[in-house]
């Protein structure tokens, strides 16, 4: 309880949670917007209305998967990773404290992006007088599922800065993998072709209820994310217990 | 508080009260093939300074480091009260360090740093209070570190390492970037600390400023000990801190 307190303050006692919250926000009104300026008759297909408003659990994932990362790398750059070690040499606890107050906010990204994606798509497509395809499940999922996904890609964030320690790598590291390298594998050029839709990123679409023929299911989806969020997090505990520190 | 020996048990000399407060015992530590510490042994009598000197890249912060438990020797031991690190109860309430006075995070204010760090160890916020008084940072609490210049940010360092009003203070260079003034706190500040029965660890490679702190000397070159002793002795035959440094680490042309 007294890591999850100190965690929590360093969480907020800089400036890096609120500009990663702002950077997200901004993103997901402007996909969201932008992605509503489709052709009308695409923009009328349920499939695509889906695709729309999942940019919100894209960039809360993301953004949470980024948080995490650095509630351990920025610790490392800057150097508090002594002094946070000397008053908790438990180092493993330091990492579960990190996960889980990474999680919680990662919750609240998902929360917020997934709403706004919603809320911001739909005012757009009303505008343009668009009717929506989508029923109550679809919303409860795409918000929900937006939650679930980010917060255990935040977790998975600390795993991933907890192996590579060094902050730039780390985060480009993440964006890459969410933002090509997982298309590239599931793509034709590589031809992972079905198994594509076991990898991480598109385990977390799948929880908000996207691309339903092609991804798994939601219940499913989480499943197996939270798989990985619980091996990315042990991965990084036992790294960071057994290094030296820099 | 004594403990008591049971009949037939052999007592074990308590490590606490006028024993060694630190222990090295043949301390190794390899990098790869660089040998940064090389079977060191020394230890530290309680309610002393004593300066940790050597030529820069000799193994000193990387012994201040095993002996904090933020890295694992190769072979023998480092320990403090008679444990590692790590086995302490209470770390912070024992012994406080400063490796770096860089360690903070540039954009946290000095306040919420010492607050983060006094939540972990349970420490509590009235003490956080206390020592922003004590190191002369109250009005600059609030300011985010990037705003501080170096002496103040060694100050935020000391105040972090006295957090948990530690029985051993443990320092790399504590006065780098300090100025005439600062200097003159911290070596008095040093001395009450051990004057009240507390102990003292400071590496440093100003020799002039240590021979006016330090009791005790622990000397070491290459990873190994050149000389341990009291400075009064090392230096009785009128020569300086300086030239017995110099004589013994080979520097001298």
């Amino acid at each position: 309880m007294a890591l999850l307190r100190s965690e929590l303050l360093k969480q907020r006692s800089t400036r890096t949670l609120l500009g990663l919250f702002a950077a997200m926000l901004g993103l997901v009104l402007s996909a969201a917007l932008l992605h509503s300026l489709l052709p009308a008759e695409q923009l009328a297909n349920r499939h695509t209305q889906l695709m729309v408003f999942g940019r919100g659990e894209f960039l809360g994932v993301l953004f949470a998967a980024l948080l995490g990362a650095m509630s351990i790398t920025a610790e490392i750059r800057h150097g508090t990773i002594r002094p946070t070690f000397l008053f908790s040499p438990r180092r493993d606890r330091v990492l579960a404290a990190k996960v889980l107050v990474s999680f919680t906010i990662g919750a609240g990204f998902g929360l917020v992006a997934g709403a706004a994606a919603v809320a911001a798509g739909t005012a757009a497509l009303r505008a343009r007088g668009i009717e929506l395809q989508l029923d109550g499940r679809d919303y409860v999922l795409l918000v929900a599922g937006s939650a679930a996904a980010a917060s255990l890609w935040a977790a998975i964030g600390v795993g991933v800065g907890a192996l590579v320690r060094h902050q730039v790598p780390a985060l480009v590291g993440i964006c890459a993998w969410l933002l090509f390298v997982e298309g590239l594998l599931a793509g034709d050029l590589v031809g992972l072709g079905d198994v594509g839709r076991f990898l991480p990123g598109s385990a977390a679409s799948a929880i908000s209820g996207q691309d339903p023929g092609a991804l798994l299911a939601p219940a499913t989806g989480l499943a197996l994310l939270a798989a990985y969020a619980a091996v990315a997090a042990l991965a990084g505990a036992l790294a960071t217990s057994r290094r030296d520190v820099g | 508080m004594t403990k008591r020996i049971e009949e037939g048990e052999t007592p074990i000399a308590p490590s606490t009260h006028g024993g060694a407060v630190v222990t090295v015992s043949s301390l190794t530590k390899l990098f790869g093939e660089i040998v940064a510490v090389d079977d060191l042994t020394f230890s530290l009598p309680r309610g002393t300074v004593t300066g940790f000197l050597g030529p820069n890249g000799a193994g000193k912060t990387t012994t201040l480091r095993l002996l904090l438990g933020l890295a694992e020797p190769t072979a023998g031991e480092a320990l403090v009260f008679g444990r590692r690190y790590r086995d302490l109860d209470q770390p912070a309430h024992r012994v406080g360090a400063v490796l770096e006075s860089t360690d903070f995070h540039r954009g946290r204010s000095g306040r919420d740093h010492l607050r983060a760090l006094a939540l972990a160890a349970k420490i509590p916020p009235a003490r956080v209070e206390e020592l922003l008084e004590l190191v002369e940072l109250a009005t600059a609490a609030e300011r985010r570190v990037k705003t501080y210049s170096l002496g103040m940010r060694q100050r935020l360092g000391l105040a972090t390492a006295l957090l948990g009003d530690p029985e051993l203070l443990i320092l790399d260079e504590p006065a780098n970037g300090l100025d005439p003034a600062g200097v003159h706190w911290l070596r008095r500040f040093l001395r009450r600390f051990a004057e009240q029965g507390r102990t003292v660890l400071v590496s440093s490679h100003m020799l002039a400023e240590a021979a006016q702190t330090v009791d005790d000397v622990v000397i070491i070159d290459h990873g190994r000990l050149v000389t341990t002793g009291r400075l009064d002795e090392l230096t009785q035959d009128g020569r300086t801190l300086e030239d017995v440094f110099l004589a013994l680490t080979g520097a001298a042309s």
